[in-house]
């Protein structure tokens, strides 16, 4: 993508691996030209049959569509045909798209700023070594990421509804009327706060490993520096966790334009959460309820775009290579 | 020690792996039928507990003819499940359970076969009219035979209106006196709730009033959401909403579950299988509930809505259409069968005659109310007509929206302004679609 | 023959992932502990662990109980309520667990085998048109699986595959996600050296691989394995859609049924509470069981130049 080095990503006098810089650049050469090509031809015949087909048979399907005639009763009332874009005009034209778009927007901004600086914290608490109850707290914050989306709503379900609260009970003993999450003002935390839930461990996971690839003597010359765990943590820790975070941002980018399952849960408790509250929620709606799947597929190609120009856009603009290492 | 844990779990993966190859045979041979000597195989898609129970009474009398039931869920994606492999030109099941609502649209994406070559003559007889023409949509054609209705009753808490000192309502004036008083009683308690997310209660409340949200005139379809039936009872369901004596929230929810248990919803405009769902969600109130007509507008003509009901179809990609009409048959009219789906599957079954035969004694849940299916035959008797169109998905999607929007703001203005929404994304809908529509 | 070569000894150590676990398993001198440290973590915990609490004392609730008694008061129904989702048609909620352990243990056990290889090829070897498959099969990542799932569903039916098993594992063998960390993977810790190595001893690239690059990207495997466990596990249209005979459903598409019997049928929260709670315990033994190999180095390719 970019062949700028990525000053903001490496910095200076950190780089723990100077063996590791051959990586980018194989010497190893295959004993026959054919051999990449078999190495890859299972993945590439997958992703041919059930990945590439599938979204230009929807590409196709984005152009379709089915009209009827007369009363469209008794077989071949009902024709498939070309309509060019009206399916796309439809989608952009549709206030409850755009609206659905602009809640994804600020549902990304309270998603991932929170999700990923908690994960860091956690990461950054963990690796500081300073607890005995390290092994634990990783493991349980780590939990949640086994726990299936579709359970996690259910189960958050019951804690937010007002009756079956516990957290309500217990606000209610200490004289605390709670709010009700599941009311339109609140709604979008309680949606957000269950992907928090279900992210934070992975994340933490990640930059975690990133943090324990850094070599301690790094930060026991800091410390005789007398540097206080708070400042190695600033100056040295995260910078050097940056490209990690960058790809973990990126791929909660991808996340939560793409949420889904969490909505589709909780709609049925409230009022607050519309059919179409998601862009994802609308081409559920439009395949699986309205069975108008060229709808649906125009409206997932412009969601497949924005998540292409936003993630490969933001990874130009950091400068960061990860997802093409060549020269 | 890394590694044993890696083998554990890789051994565990192995033995999954070894369990698919046992299996695997197993699902090819579910559909399909082989040589004259061998029993045709049928395949049954249904949400209705306990199906397989009846099935199994069919396949013991029917060695030649044997049913296998899948279980489905009863979502909207299960008529979607059905449409894709419509498209697709393969993996239909044989016969179908289909709720009366979407016959319609499986007729326009052409996924059921008419039957009426098949179909005995005399079947149409054991059932009321209002079902047989949901199967029939008013054609030659038969798409189905009708399973089960659900009229409309009011379930309430006998206990707690003798301890508010609350007669029955037996008109919607009466009870919204009585939502008033409950209300000032105990201000934590509600009659009922409107429910944004149950559209079909909605349109049973509707066709009490006279509302039919489709019609066809010649070859034109008729959108009438809009009507003014459908704006009374929108308007006086907004009204209590915005007074606070009828709760928002929707029915279906933990929270429902809860409130019919600890004693918040007092009364519950439901439908004739009421007592299954109360007995599931609230075990605890047992004895304590009773049943009513549903109030009505006008005391001097009684009328009625139906919620919920479905017949059992066959698909136009089955291969034995006879075979799969006789048994839809027999499974629907058959006294010994109708009175399994009444007993085992807990449906209150369309075939008139056959259906008063089966429920002589009330529902456990009930016991003490000997007269609950008197009172039932008399609601399902009242029930106005109704006719669905070719994209009622459409709008019960738009009512949850419209609706919901307008129950959570709690505001009696915007309860007709949705109906109106409902009306607009149908007829738009429709119009999309190329169908010729007036509304 | 993967199993084998999977679970090949782990070889000598080597540059990033193995420093990784170094320091895992001495963290160097001991360090004071620190109540602030110590708080913040637990708070953490006690957040993550809360719904799980939560299914835990619920799934012990009669169906009475679970909407009318303080909902962290734990009752004695467990064993009950498991005999009951047990006894629900002849015990088809265990059928279902097998086929969910099937399709998310054989699919993701293939998804990695064929991500290592096509990660290894990308990361190992310099070929005509390497980037153009690398991003092309990256681009996968950015289309969502819910609008997949009909046209998956359309194209299968041609070959007849649709309502069996191959219906929802086949599709679940490819995952970009997973060539891409598999290609971080192999270009991290698989040196040139030790390739090279072997090839002058005359290894070929089949054999180079099996025995030497597997083993290496071992830790990395497991997290793509754990990784695509999950992914499949989650993915609920494809199943949905593709299957009709619900005794080939994994236990979401199950349990989701049981949740939504229609308006007139009580939805079984009890019975689905208590099947998603068993549900999820051997995930979560698996991952604990897995743990120390999951760590995810999503920028170990990228950071080094």
């Amino acid at each position: 993508m970019s062949t700028r080095a990525p000053s903001l990503i490496a910095p200076a006098g950190t780089d723990p691996a100077p063996a590791l810089t051959r990586a980018t650049q194989p010497r190893y050469r295959a004993s026959n030209a054919a051999v990449p090509y078999a190495f890859l031809a299972p993945a590439i015949l997958l992703f041919v049959a059930f990945l590439a087909a599938p979204i230009f048979y929807s590409l196709y399907l984005s152009f379709r569509a089915a009209k009827v005639k007369g009363l469209g009763l008794g077989s071949g009332s009902r024709t498939e045909q070309w309509v060019g874009m009206e399916n796309y005009v439809r989608s952009v034209a549709d206030p409850e798209f755009l609206a659905s778009v602009g809640r994804v927007a600020l549902y990304g901004l309270i998603v991932v700023p929170t999700m990923l600086g908690l994960a860091l914290l956690f990461a950054l608490l963990l690796d500081s070594g300073r607890t005995r109850v390290g092994g634990f707290s990783r493991t349980a914050i780590f939990l949640p990421y086994a726990v299936p989306a579709v359970v996690a709503s259910l189960l958050w379900g019951f804690l937010y509804l007002p009756r079956v609260s516990p957290v309500v009970d217990v606000l209610g003993l200490v004289g605390v009327s709670a709010p009700n999450v599941m009311s339109s003002q609140l709604i979008m935390f309680a949606v957000a706060n269950i992907a928090v839930w279900g992210g934070t461990g992975f994340n933490m996971i990640v930059l975690y490993t990133a943090l324990k690839s850094i070599p301690s003597d790094i930060y026991e010359a800091a410390r005789l520096d007398g540097a206080s765990d708070v400042q190695i943590a600033l100056r040295i820790k995260i910078p050097i966790v940056v490209p990690s975070m960058i790809m973990t941002f990126v791929f909660s980018l991808i996340a939560t334009l793409q949420v889904f399952a969490e909505p589709m849960t909780l709609r049925p408790l409230s009022n607050t959460i519309s059919t179409t509250w998601t862009p994802l929620m609308k081409v559920y709606r439009d395949a699986f309820v309205r069975n108008d799947v060229y709808s649906a597929a125009a409206t997932s190609v412009l969601i497949a775009l924005a998540t292409f120009v936003l993630s490969f856009g933001f990874l130009k603009l950091v400068g960061s290579r990860a997802f093409n290492q060549e020269k | 020690m890394r590694s044993k844990t890696a083998a554990k779990a890789l051994a565990t993966v192995a033995a999954a792996m070894l369990l698919a190859t046992g299996c695997s045979g197993s699902s090819t041979e579910a559909s399909g039928s082989g040589g004259s000597d061998e029993p045709v195989k049928l395949t049954y898609w249904t949400w209705t507990p306990n199906m397989d129970q009846v099935v199994a009474k069919w396949n013991e009398q029917n060695p030649d003819v044997q049913v296998t039931v899948n279980k489905q869920d009863g979502g909207d994606a299960a008529v979607t499940k059905l449409l894709t492999a419509i498209k697709a030109g393969s993996g239909a099941p044989d016969i179908m359970q289909a709720e009366y609502q979407a016959v319609p649209t499986l007729v326009a994406a052409d996924a059921l076969a008419d039957i009426s070559e098949e179909l005995d003559g005399d079947v149409a007889d054991k059932f009321p009219e209002s079902a047989w023409e949901a199967v029939t949509l008013g054609s030659d054609a038969v798409y189905g035979v009708p399973q089960d209705s659900g009229p409309m009753m009011f379930f309430y808490r006998a206990d707690l209106f003798e301890q508010y000192g609350i007669e029955v309502p037996t008109t919607w004036d009466e009870y919204a006196e009585a939502a008033r008083k409950i209300k000032a009683a105990d201000p934590s308690k509600f009659l009922g709730t409107f429910s944004a997310a149950d559209p079909g209660w909605f349109t049973g409340l509707s066709q009490q009033v006279g509302a039919s949200w489709w019609g066809v005139d010649g070859d034109t379809w008729q959108v009438d959401v809009d009507s003014e039936a459908t704006k009374k009872v929108a308007s006086y369901w907004g009204g209590l909403v915005e007074e606070g004596v009828i709760d928002n929230t929707p029915m279906y929810t933990p929270e429902w579950n809860a409130a019919l248990n600890d004693g918040t919803q007092v009364a519950w405009l439901g439908a004739v299988w009421g007592p299954g769902v109360l007995e599931g969600n609230a075990e605890s109130t047992k004895g304590k509930w009773k049943v009513a007509p549903l109030p009505n507008w006008d005391a001097a003509t009684p009328a009625n809505g139906n919620w919920g009901g479905s017949a059992t179809s066959v698909t136009s990609q089955s291969k034995h259409p006879e075979a799969a009409t006789e048994f839809i048959t027999w499974l629907n009219t058959d006294p010994e069968a109708v009175k399994l789906l009444a007993g085992t599957a807990n449906v209150y079954p369309a075939a008139t005659d056959a259906r008063a035969n089966a429920l002589t004694e009330p529902p456990a849940f009930f016991a003490d109310q000997p007269d609950f299916y008197d009172i039932a035959a008399e609601a399902a008797e009242a029930a106005n007509p109704f006719t669905y169109g070719p994209n009622v998905n459409v709008a019960y999607s738009a009512y949850k929206d419209a609706f919901g929007k307008a129950a959570e703001a709690k505001s009696a203005a915007e309860f007709p302004k949705a109906v109106e929404a409902v009306q607009e994304t149908t007829v738009e809908d429709m119009q999309n679609s190329g169908f010729n529509v007036e509304g | 023959m993967t199993t084998t070569s999977i679970t090949a000894p782990p070889p000598a150590p080597v540059d990033g992932v193995s420093r990784a676990t170094h320091r895992d398993s001495s963290p160097g001198k001991p360090r004071r502990s620190n109540a602030a440290v110590t708080i913040l973590l637990l708070l953490g915990a006690a957040y993550c662990l809360l719904p799980v609490l939560w299914v835990l004392i619920a799934s012990t609730k009669s169906a009475a109980e679970l909407f009318s008694t303080f909902t962290f008061a734990p009752s004695t129904h467990l064993f009950q309520n498991v005999a009951d989702l047990s006894a629900y048609r002849d015990g088809l909620y265990w059928r279902w667990m097998l086929n969910t352990a099937l399709y998310a243990g054989v699919g993701a056990l293939l998804s990695t085998l064929v991500s290592a290889m096509a990660g290894f090829a990308l990361a190992k070897y310099t070929f005509p048109g390497k980037s153009a498959v690398f991003n092309m099969l990256l681009a996968g990542v950015l289309v969502p699986g819910v609008i997949l799932a009909i046209p998956q569903y359309l194209l299968l039916a041609k070959l007849d595959m649709t309502n069996t098993y191959w219906a929802v594992l086949l599709p679940s063998i490819i995952s970009p996600y997973g060539i891409y960390l598999s290609r971080i993977f192999a270009a991290a810790a698989v040196p040139d050296d030790v390739l090279e190595a072997a090839r002058v001893d005359g290894a070929r690239d089949g054999r180079i691989f099996a025995r030497i690059v597997l083993p290496m990207m071992q830790a990395g495997l497991v997290t793509i394995f754990l990784f695509q466990f999950v992914a499949i596990w989650n993915n609920f249209m494809l199943p949905y859609i593709m299957l009709g005979d619900d005794r080939l459903f994994p236990v979401t598409v199950g349990l989701h049924g049981l949740l939504n019997q229609g308006a007139s049928q009580p939805a079984m929260y009890t019975t689905v509470v208590t099947g998603a709670l068993l549900s999820i315990l051997p995930l979560v033994a698996l991952f604990l069981c897995l743990q120390r190999y999951w760590q995810v180095d999503l920028a170990a390719g990228a950071v080094k130049s």
